[in-house]
């Protein structure tokens, strides 16, 4: 029973997936309709698996990388679903919904559902820390997907190859809209969750800070994205040069989380 | 056998002083509509004429004498001999008319594959014919199938999906660059035909305004006027740059326009805004170094046309999907039209009646049990003679007309009345 949301939702993200393939292949728009509404549901039954944890332990089970994986996926899906309704670039859901089905089928490895959790683990501060920080550091995944989806449609259109693959693409305006939103979203939900996460730290071990790894490469990629944050907003910088920075600041944050999950100890283990 | 029959010449059977001639002597002094229903044997009649094609489809039950009559219309107006005649004219029969119906509406038939215009004109020539009385519930219904299927040929295929002509090309990149073109400002430089009618189509997709720098200030002048838009000195241009999202440029100058410098020091004013650079003039207008700058997109005449040769490639592909739509359609429109033989309807039209009968008297079974067995009975044979007595007179009026007259207006009359539509 604790799993069949989860399950459920992972079965809708692969119908959803398979839907955008062949959209993809037949092109026809139908289709592709069709698998935003699966998507959606898949979206639906996901965050109901996450409201049933709620509701029965009070807290939300998100505390090894499999677990992460999952909420990742949640949040992924769920913002495309807000976009597509802003933006209307439907074929971003053909790159987000494969990305879903592959995390959760990651995640399906270690989810284990509603757990009690260690002492140091509950209260709702850590969950909002950890729901804050994931949704931030989801809107920049977009962020820097649809940044790499821009430099390719931007080479594409330099070099004049107006094929197939461009006519996918959205256009660049659309692209660094998508960019800007995700960004413009992403750094106040990745602060909140940061200091969420300080102030419980405060509480459990005496200190805001303890120069853990996981703590300063995530501050670093902070300041990474404060400057291009600063450098959008108020130097009107736009297009490639954003792109190229969102994709290369997630590629930091991304080394970050694989290094200090490979080489060092760090208080954010709790597997 | 269907009693259609389709006359006519296009681009590709006639040259165009011909087409012109045929055309013009048509619409002479009234409507050749109203003419050509007079021919003997023609029940109703639907004509098309545009730059590219002259048909004429008719409904006959004298397929001989209709021919006959429409060949003899068409070399009257046409003032050809014999000899063209046969070279120039096709006639199609039957299925093989409503396929080339469809294939015309659905734009494969056309000059150039999958334009657009040409639904407009037959919708407009169809109106015409309903207006002045000429078509009857077969020509109607087979014109609702034209339209169905150039509907479907332009969602369910890509025949009309990328543009075949350079000043398209352009507003089909504009797009993929700016996502749309609504409030973006374009500067045409030079005010040659080609600028001119990019210019229009950047503004039926909304482009917002038109600057406009002409070497001869008169002519800016008129063309500001037209596109209410409003001129720019040619030695502005610099500081244009750095205001405008598009530019065209297509003067006869020798040297470059637009240098690669000018464009750098309006970058510097644009901070990262796009900007996209059209050079249709030859030799060229636009240094091509300022191509490689960064958010500057730098088309010329000849990156358009490869674009426009490709797309023509692609729509070749799609017009055989677009093929099979239509030999779907035309077996559908076959068999609507095969429902409408009297033997046919008359099976439908008792069956339909029989079952109402049944279900009537299933229903009253309930409220029946009291009486007996016998009587029962006789309810169910007064019933069953009420039906049948009823659909006696038109069985046999249907019967008889379909020998004397033609007996389709009645057929399908009664398919309407009584709900026999199968489709």
């Amino acid at each position: 029973m604790d799993l069949l949301f989860f399950n459920l939702a992972l079965a809708a993200y692969l119908i959803s997936t398979l839907g955008y393939i062949a959209s993809l292949l037949v092109g026809r728009v139908q289709i592709a309709k069709a698998s935003t509404w699966i998507l959606f549901s898949g979206f639906a039954l996901h965050a109901a698996f996450y409201l049933a944890q709620l509701i029965m332990t009070h807290t939300l089970s998100i505390r090894n990388f499999y677990e992460t994986l999952s909420f990742f996926a949640l949040i992924l899906c769920g913002i495309y679903l807000i976009l597509q309704l802003k933006t209307k670039t439907r074929v971003l859901g053909a790159f987000i919904s494969p990305v879903a089905f592959l995390l959760m089928v990651g995640a399906s490895v270690g989810v284990e559902g509603p757990v009690s959790m260690p002492d140091t683990l509950k209260g709702s501060l850590v969950t909002l820390h950890v729901a804050l920080s994931i949704a931030g550091e989801a809107l920049f995944a977009l962020a820097s997907c649809a940044g790499a989806m821009y430099l390719i449609q931007n080479r594409l259109i330099k070099e004049k190859s107006i094929g197939s693959f461009s006519r996918l693409l959205p256009s660049l305006k659309e692209l660094d809209n998508i960019n800007h939103i995700s960004l413009l979203w992403g750094f106040p939900l990745l602060t909140l969750g940061v200091i969420a996460g300080s102030i419980w730290a405060r509480t459990v071990w005496g200190s805001h800070w303890q120069w853990d790894p996981k703590q300063i490469w995530t501050l670093a990629a902070w300041l990474l994205y404060a400057i291009l944050l600063h450098q959008r907003l108020a130097l009107g910088w736009k297009g490639r040069r954003v792109a190229l920075f969102s994709l290369l600041a997630f590629l930091a944050l991304l080394a970050g989380f694989i290094l200090e999950k490979a080489f060092f100890a760090t208080a954010h283990k709790f597997m | 056998m269907m009693n259609l029959i389709l006359l006519g010449m296009n681009h590709k059977t006639a040259p165009l002083d011909l087409r012109e001639r045929l055309s013009i002597s048509c619409e002479g002094a009234d409507h050749p509509l109203r003419e050509i229903i007079k021919i003997p044997g023609l029940d109703g009649v639907f004509y098309l004429s545009t730059c590219n094609r002259v048909e004429v489809l008719a409904q006959t039950t004298q397929a001989r004498d209709a021919q006959a009559g429409l060949q003899e219309f068409i070399l009257r107006h046409g003032n050809l001999s014999r000899e063209e005649l046969v070279r120039c004219l096709y006639v199609h029969e039957g299925q093989e008319a409503v396929r080339h119906l469809f294939r015309v509406t659905s734009s494969l038939d056309s000059l150039v594959m999958g334009e657009p215009q040409i639904v407009g004109q037959v919708k407009d020539a169809y109106r015409q014919a309903v207006e002045t009385g000429t078509t009857g519930i077969i020509l109607n219904k087979v014109m609702h199938y034209a339209f169905r299927v150039a509907k479907r040929v332009r969602t369910e295929t890509g025949l009309a999906a990328n543009a075949v002509s350079v000043s398209f090309a352009a507003v089909e990149l504009a797009k993929k660059i700016f996502g749309g073109l609504q409030g973006k400002t374009v500067l045409l430089i030079g005010a040659g035909e080609m600028s001119e009618l990019a210019a229009r189509h950047l503004i039926n997709y909304g482009a917002a305004q038109i600057l406009i720098a002409n070497r001869t200030p008169v002519r800016a002048e008129q063309m500001a006027q037209e596109f209410h838009g409003r001129t720019v000195p040619m030695d502005r241009i610099e500081e244009a740059l750095g205001e405008v999202d598009i530019v065209i440029s297509s003067t006869g100058a020798s040297g470059y326009v637009i240098t690669a410098g000018m464009v750098a020091a309006a970058l510097r004013r644009r901070k990262s805004r796009l900007l996209f650079l059209i050079d249709i003039a030859v030799p060229r207008d636009i240094d091509p170094a300022a191509g490689a700058m960064e958010n500057v997109f730098l088309y010329n005449i000849d990156n358009l046309q490869d674009i426009v040769d490709e797309n023509v490639r692609g729509r070749m592909q799609e017009a055989q999907k677009a093929e099979a739509i239509i030999s779907e359609e035309v077996s559908r429109f076959n068999r609507w039209y095969n429902t409408l033989a009297v033997v046919p309807t008359i099976v439908s039209f008792k069956d339909k009646a029989e079952g109402i009968l049944r279900a009537e008297l299933d229903r009253s079974s309930a409220w029946m049990q009291h009486l007996t067995q016998e009587d029962r009975d006789n309810i169910e044979i007064l019933a069953g003679s009420i039906v049948n007595k009823i659909l006696h007179d038109p069985i046999i009026s249907l019967k008889e007309e379909s020998q004397d007259y033609d007996a389709i207006p009645y057929v399908a009359a009664l398919r309407r009345l009584f709900k026999l539509e199968d489709e």
